[in-house]
Order: C-alpha cells, then sequence, then structure tokens
C-alpha cells in the first residue's frame, strides 16, 4: 500500500527546460548539444550505461574514405529500406555520418584501426562498400562509454532509477512527465517545456530477442496515450543470428569477416536467395533464407542453421570478434574457433517508432522523438546493420538543435496539470498495488510475448495475426484483474515490470494491428498470403492511433528523392 | 538446486536468508533462477539486471561468496568454478545453516551499501569516475587522430571495463578503507593516461596517485582474478604506483 509522508506529499514539483527520457546514446546527445545553452535532465529507469546501446555489437556506418560517398551510402540505406524510408530524412542521416564518427572519435572513442592508423571499416549486410566502422566487436560499449563521459564532463543532471509514468499534456503542448522513483516508490511531476523520448526500442514484445530484458518500448507506448500516433509499428526487425538457446545477438560482423551459414546438410545457402551478396545480404531476406532452410527441413533440431566461423582462424576470431567468442563460450558451451555456432533468426530492432519528423518534432508541440524509440523513418521496412548506431548519434545532435530553437518561443508549462497528473498516477499505481487475488504478471507476459513470436513473426498471414489480436485482448482484459502480490514501495521490480506489460500490450497490439492491415510484403514485413510488395497501395507509412474502441491504423505518403522505387534484388 | 538468498527488505544489513527451490535445466544462469523466483515464488525479491548478456554490469553480485555476473554464471557450472580470491570476511563469512554442496548462496555485491535486497548503492563507485574527470577533453577538428592497431592494443584491456564493480566487490582494502577509488577507476585513469591520442596524459596519473587512489593498493590482485572481462586493473594499478 502505497502511503505517503507528508514531506513526499509536499515535495516540490522538479522543473527543467528540457527532460530527456532514457539515457542510452540517443538521449546522452541530445542533452549533451542542450547542455551548454539550457537547464536540461535525463530521467532514465537504468543507470546510462546499462542502456541497450552498449550492446551493439558490429559497428556504424559512414562514407569516411574517398572512394565511398555519403550518396552511396543513402542509396545503400533507401534500396535496404524496401523504399519505405523517408528519403530527406536519410540524406541527413548519411550526410551527418563522417562528422558523428569522427565526433566520437575525438571524445576517445577506441575505434579499430588500419595499419596506417586509420579507423578501420569492414563490410555489412547491404551495403556496396565497407564503410562500417567498428570497436572490435564492441562498438556500441566503446560509443556509450565515450559519450557518457562527455555527459559528466558537462555536467549533465540524471534521475537514476526514475521510472517514466506518463507524458503529460496541457490542451495542445507537453507540459511535463510523471515519475516512479523506484528506489523510494514515490511518484513524482517533472515539468518541462519540452520532452524528449529516448527510450529505445520494444523488442521485448517477442519472447525470442535479442534485446535487453529493459527493451520494452515504455516511451513509445506514453506517447500513443496522450495521442501521439506510432509509424510503421509492423516492420520489425529479426536478425538472422542469434545464439540458440539465449536469443543473444551473434552479430553481422561474423559474416562481414567472412562468416558462412550451413544448413543440417553442412551445405552453404545463401546462393540460392541472395545469388551476389551471399552471406551480406540484408537481415530481413538472410533471416528468412534461414526460416525456409529450417522450414523445408534442412535446419538442426528442426530449430537452427550453423554460422560457420571456423575457417577464419584464432588470430582473426581473437581480433575481430572476441566478444562473440566470449558470448558462445560463456553462454552455449561452444568455442567458435574450434566449432560452428548454432543461430536461428530472433527479434531485433524495431523500425518503427514515435512518428515525428526528420527534426524529431512530434504531432504534439514540445514532445520530440529520437533513435530507436523514434521513427522518422530512416530505417523503412528494413534497417541496415551499422545504421541504428549511426541514427542515434546524428540525430541526437540534430535534435537537440531543434529542442534549442523549440525553448526559444516556448512558454512555461503549467505546474498545476502536472500535479494532478501526478495525483492520478498514485492512485492507479495503488489500485494496481493494492489488489491480493487475481492474473499472473508472468503468466500474462508469457502468454503476449509467445504469441507474437508464433503469430506476427518472420513470416506472416491473416489468420495467425487475428490469432494473436485475439491473445493481445485476452490479455487486456486480464492485465485489469492483475494481482502482484507484492506491496513493497521500495525497489518494487514486479510494479516495474506490471507496467512495462502495460506498455507492451498496447505496442503489440499497434504491431498486430500494423501487419493484419498491410496487406503486402515489404522489407521485414512479410505476408504469405500477400507475397509481393504493392508500391500502388502500400508506398506509404502506417499510422496507429489509440481509440477507445482499440488501435485504428491510416496511412500517409512517404517522402521520395533522388531513388527512384525499384524491385529490390541482390 | 537450492538458492539461498540475502534479504534486505529495509537495507543497510542482510537481516536474514530465504531458501528457495529452482526448477534448472541446461545453460540455466543465476539470473535465470532469480527472475523464476521473482516471477513463480516470491514477487517481492529485488535486484537489478538488463542485458542478460554480460554487457551491461548490471547484474554484479557474490555467488557461492565471489562476485561474479549473475547473468554470465551457469547455474550446473557455479560449483565447479573458483576465482581463488584471497579471503577477507564478506567472503569467508558464510551464514548458519548454508549447505554448501546443495546450496547456491547469493548475496549483494561486497563493499557497498545495501539498499534492498541484491540492490547495492553505487553512488560512490560512480562518483569516483567523476571526482577523478575521468574523460577526454574534446578537440575540435574535422579529422579523426591516428591512432596505430599497436597505440591501441596498450588501451584495449581497459576500454572493455564495463562499470559492473565487481572489481571493487571483490578488493580487500575497498571492504577496510571507504576512501579508496577502487580498482575500475584507476584503470580508467590508466587507459587515458596511455591513450596515444590524449593531450594531457599527467592529469590521470596525478589524479590516480593522490592518497585515496594508487597508494592504498596492496596489490592483492583479487581485481584482476575477478573481472568477468579480462580487465585486470591490477596490473594498471601496479604501474600507476611506480
Amino acid at each position: 500500500m502505497y502511503i505517503y509522508s507528508e514531506e513526499e506529499k509536499n515535495r516540490v514539483i522538479y522543473d527543467h527546460d528540457a527532460l530527456i527520457i532514457g539515457a542510452g546514446l540517443s538521449g546522452l546527445r541530445v542533452a549533451i548539444e542542450l547542455a551548454q545553452k539550457h537547464d536540461v535532465a535525463i530521467l532514465t529507469k537504468v543507470q546510462a550505461l546499462r542502456s541497450h546501446s552498449v550492446a551493439a555489437q558490429g559497428g556504424i556506418n559512414a562514407a569516411l574514405r574517398e572512394d565511398d560517398s555519403w550518396e552511396m551510402h543513402a542509396f545503400d540505406t533507401v534500396k535496404g529500406s524496401d523504399y519505405l524510408a523517408d528519403q530527406d530524412a536519410v540524406e541527413i542521416l548519411t550526410q551527418e555520418a563522417p562528422r558523428a564518427v569522427i565526433e566520437n572519435e575525438l571524445w576517445g572513442t577506441a575505434f579499430s584501426r588500419t595499419p596506417t592508423g586509420n579507423i578501420a571499416q569492414r563490410p555489412f549486410g547491404g551495403a556496396g562498400y565497407p564503410r562500417t566502422c567498428y570497436a572490435a566487436d564492441r562498438t556500441g560499449h566503446n560509443l556509450l562509454h565515450t559519450t557518457f563521459e562527455q555527459a559528466m564532463r558537462l555536467g549533465i543532471k540524471f534521475y537514476d532509477e526514475f521510472f517514466a509514468t506518463s507524458l503529460v499534456r496541457d490542451d495542445n503542448r507537453i507540459v511535463g512527465v510523471t515519475a516512479l522513483e523506484i528506489s523510494s516508490g514515490a511518484v513524482h511531476g517533472f515539468t518541462a517545456k519540452a520532452v524528449v523520448v529516448a527510450t529505445g526500442g520494444f523488442g521485448r514484445v517477442y519472447a525470442r530477442s535479442t534485446n535487453a530484458l529493459i527493451n520494452t518500448g515504455d516511451g513509445c507506448a506514453l506517447a500513443l496515450r496522450v495521442g501521439v500516433p506510432l509509424k510503421d509499428m509492423e516492420f520489425v526487425q529479426f536478425h538472422p543470428t542469434t545464439l540458440y538457446g539465449s536469443s543473444i545477438l551473434i552479430t553481422e560482423g561474423a559474416r562481414g569477416e567472412g562468416g558462412h551459414l550451413l544448413n543440417a546438410k553442412g551445405k552453404r545457402f545463401m546462393g540460392k536467395y541472395a545469388p551476389d551478396k551471399m552471406e551480406l545480404a540484408p537481415r530481413d531476406i538472410v533471416a528468412r533464407a534461414i526460416r525456409t532452410e529450417v522450414l523445408e527441413g534442412r535446419g538442426f533440431e528442426g530449430r537452427y542453421v550453423h554460422l560457420d566461423l571456423t575457417h577464419l582462424g584464432k588470430d582473426r576470431i581473437m581480433e575481430r570478434l572476441p566478444g562473440i567468442r566470449e558470448i558462445c563460450v560463456h553462454f552455449a558451451g561452444i568455442d567458435p574457433i574450434d566449432e560452428p555456432i548454432p543461430v536461428l533468426p530472433g527479434q531485433h530492432y524495431s523500425m518503427g517508432g514515435i512518428d515525428c519528423d526528420k527534426y524529431g518534432n512530434t504531432t504534439l508541440p514540445g514532445l520530440f522523438a529520437v533513435g530507436e524509440a523514434a521513427c522518422m523513418s530512416v530505417h523503412g521496412a528494413n534497417r541496415l546493420g551499422g545504421n541504428s548506431l549511426l541514427e542515434t548519434l546524428v540525430f541526437g545532435r540534430v535534435v537537440g538543435q531543434k529542442v534549442i530553437e523549440y525553448l526559444g518561443s516556448a512558454k512555461s508549462p503549467s505546474k498545476q496539470v502536472v500535479d494532478d497528473e501526478a495525483y492520478r498516477i498514485r492512485e492507479k499505481l495503488q489500485t494496481m498495488t493494492i489488489k491480493e487475488q487475481g492474473e499472473s504478471l508472468h503468466e500474462l507476459r508469457t502468454k503476449l510475448t509467445e504469441a507474437m513470436d508464433d503469430y506476427v513473426g518472420v513470416f506472416r498471414n491473416a489468420n495467425d495475426i487475428k490469432k494473436a489480436l485475439k491473445v493481445i485482448r485476452e490479455v487486456r482484459i486480464g492485465f485489469e484483474n492483475l494481482a502482484l502480490g507484492e506491496m513493497d514501495q521500495r525497489f518494487n521490480y514486479s510494479l516495474i515490470r506490471a507496467l512495462e506489460l502495460e506498455n507492451m500490450i498496447d505496442l503489440a497490439e499497434s504491431i498486430a494491428q500494423g501487419a493484419l492491415m498491410r496487406k503486402e510484403s515489404r522489407g521485414a514485413h512479410w505476408r504469405v498470403d500477400y507475397p509481393n510488395r504493392n508500391d500502388e497501395k502500400f508506398l506509404k507509412h502506417s499510422l496507429a492511433t489509440l481509440t477507445p474502441e482499440g488501435i485504428k491504423i491510416s496511412y500517409k505518403d512517404v517522402n521520395l528523392g533522388r531513388f527512384e522505387v525499384k524491385e529490390r534484388m541482390y | 538446486m537450492l538458492f539461498r538468498v540475502a534479504r534486505s527488505r529495509e537495507g543497510g544489513k542482510i537481516t536474514h536468508y530465504d531458501l528457495y527451490k529452482i526448477q534448472e535445466k541446461k545453460g540455466m544462469t543465476i539470473l535465470d533462477g532469480l527472475f523464476q523466483i521473482q516471477d513463480r515464488m516470491d514477487p517481492s525479491l529485488a535486484f537489478r539486471y538488463s542485458c542478460r548478456g554480460a554487457v551491461c554490469g548490471s547484474c554484479a553480485m557474490l555467488i557461492d561468496k565471489e562476485p561474479r555476473l549473475a547473468c554470465r554464471t551457469q547455474i550446473l557450472a557455479v560449483k565447479d568454478e573458483a576465482l581463488k580470491l584471497k579471503p577477507f570476511p564478506p567472503l569467508t563469512d558464510a551464514p548458519p545453516g548454508w549447505d554448501k554442496k546443495t546450496e547456491i548462496l547469493i548475496e549483494p555485491l561486497p563493499n557497498l551499501p545495501i539498499l534492498k535486497d541484491l540492490v547495492v548503492d553505487m553512488t560512490k563507485f560512480y562518483k569516483s569516475l567523476e571526482d577523478l574527470k575521468l574523460w577526454m577533453e574534446p578537440l575540435e577538428s574535422k579529422h579523426p587522430r591516428l591512432q596505430s592497431p599497436d597505440e591501441r592494443e596498450v588501451i584495449r584491456r581497459y576500454v572493455n571495463c564495463i562499470m559492473c564493480a565487481i572489481c571493487y566487490g571483490s578488493c580487500p582494502v575497498n571492504f577496510e578503507n571507504e576512501e579508496y577509488v577502487g580498482p575500475a577507476a584507476l584503470a580508467k585513469a590508466f587507459r587515458f593516461e596511455q591513450d596515444s591520442r590524449t593531450t594531457d596524459p599527467e592529469r590521470y596519473g596525478e589524479a590516480a596517485r593522490k592518497s585515496n587512489g594508487a597508494p592504498l593498493c596492496d596489490l592483492v590482485m583479487n581485481c584482476v582474478k575477478a573481472c568477468p572481462k579480462g580487465v585486470a586493473p591490477g596490473g594498471a594499478i601496479r604501474k600507476l604506483k611506480q
């Protein structure tokens, strides 16, 4: 039961010019941009270094060399997106890429190097040039730690282990956030003229995901609930190579370094699916190829295939892929120097997210989105490896600049509105924690996430998606009757996980509804009952909005540009 | 397998231990076991987690009296592995009733204040990074700096640190002396000092050699044995001392 001390009840509302939710690369980069001019703070449910950016392995794309160009990078990105990316946003991504990489090098990131001391680059899926810069297979780790160091240098204020419980709107603008302080159980109001959602993706909507356990898309769900649409939610990336058993990511860099995919007959099979690019076709294509091999009976134990690195030799594996070797040894008991790695596709990345433009502006003035939580869209229907780390650093800066512009003319927010909302959230949490008998959190979460795996996966059809929607409705009803069985205020992780599940229910419905309505196959969204791309009807972004009757889908145009829409072959 | 888990509802000190029966299967980690408890037996159990893949550094704790990452420790292998650390009280004072053969003992990471159950207060650990100013002063330039593969190799070990605080929790000096900044911060200072790109290497060495830093290290080397990422802070501190 929540009982507040007099002090807590009377706590002055926290106030900042701008509040960023999420302390991964995107959130940190926005904060760094703002720090010199404005009072900015980051609110995050885990300490910054525990953010999922840390897990990115393979690299970050940038056209650094003279025989590469941002136009080539842009073309690869747009083609990889199956032409659904907004080409104006892709231009910013690729033009600004070298600047973003160089900036982080100057901040101290220990990129791997060529013999002459330049930043090393490796080939990656769907790219016409080896433009993926890397720090061994720990690129995200290196970028995150370095960027956090710079945030520390600037003295940026962090609210660590605060879980955002709602965005607060006053008429037609954002005025703040409410958040649960995990260490005390107190709900606080935060007023801010601008709020930036940088909460990352929502991979944990699926049971088998490479994502950190914290990737529950909280910011996306909060935005949806204050009337901001989500975009292209049906486009979920399934990474071809996740470790059998634990679903931990095995980087595309393993194939970039020359790794082969083998079926149970010991044969390389990618030639059948992508004769030119082979193992380095884009992720959607490789994931479907592996699923097809397994479905046609050429998988191991009916589940997985092999990723073979043994021919690379010990030295190359130790130098370029030491983290992969560690993961295999510790989580699968396998040494990739001596034997192949069992892999299968698993959820990896959310192309969809909060509907915003190339500057992060959402439909609600003052509310911005950035990184995986946002959908600008630079990835369209399928993201290329090496473009997500890039998105965080490029658009972290761009969105930061736009927030500064917005703050110049923004009105001060109403404390009363935020205070009223904090009161409402306290009542809501009290109701959630007081129930003694009811549905089990664990069972509801398992039911939801397994339905998404089974029915809205690599290959989709209308019947399966409808099954998923039925389960989602059942879980939603069950959630109303949830009993946590834990009444402690402090560090109540059961309550946190319940709030995450509440968020994931809305996101799962958005994904499934978007997938049902999109009667075509494009990028990562593959409908076996509509196996062709249909540009006439669906060269469009889908928009999911929350209505009293549930999620409704509408469409809007894609920003096309210099690259003509063509059939996608590799 | 049985888990004997340290509990502390209000924080401060361990008040008691709870015993849970875990349904284990091959490949299951200590973290999986803790989730099984939270999901099915006792939703009040508090512990930190994030990546479950040994890269985020959230889930450091004391497992069978050795500081480890819960996500990277296999239940079935715990009893076969030993870090062979130099003993100090948190590693030797076993709770009464603990049956070493049949129970895995799980306790909060030593040397940091307990907030609740397995959650410790990392404030002091993070603060040392700020106190030692462990960041690079950014340069204004349109071009990246050169660094040879050999020069990068000098700092490779140290940039792999995930700030899990296992070294801090394994160090007898951190146990005895609250002032000591600990191995992770010193290893990071050494990394900046040694980085061929650093323009002011002296300041990191000076910060690390202050009275609450490298001089306090007794070169016990528990940090080197316990580090899950092969960072080997003790080697860096030895060089800082010289």
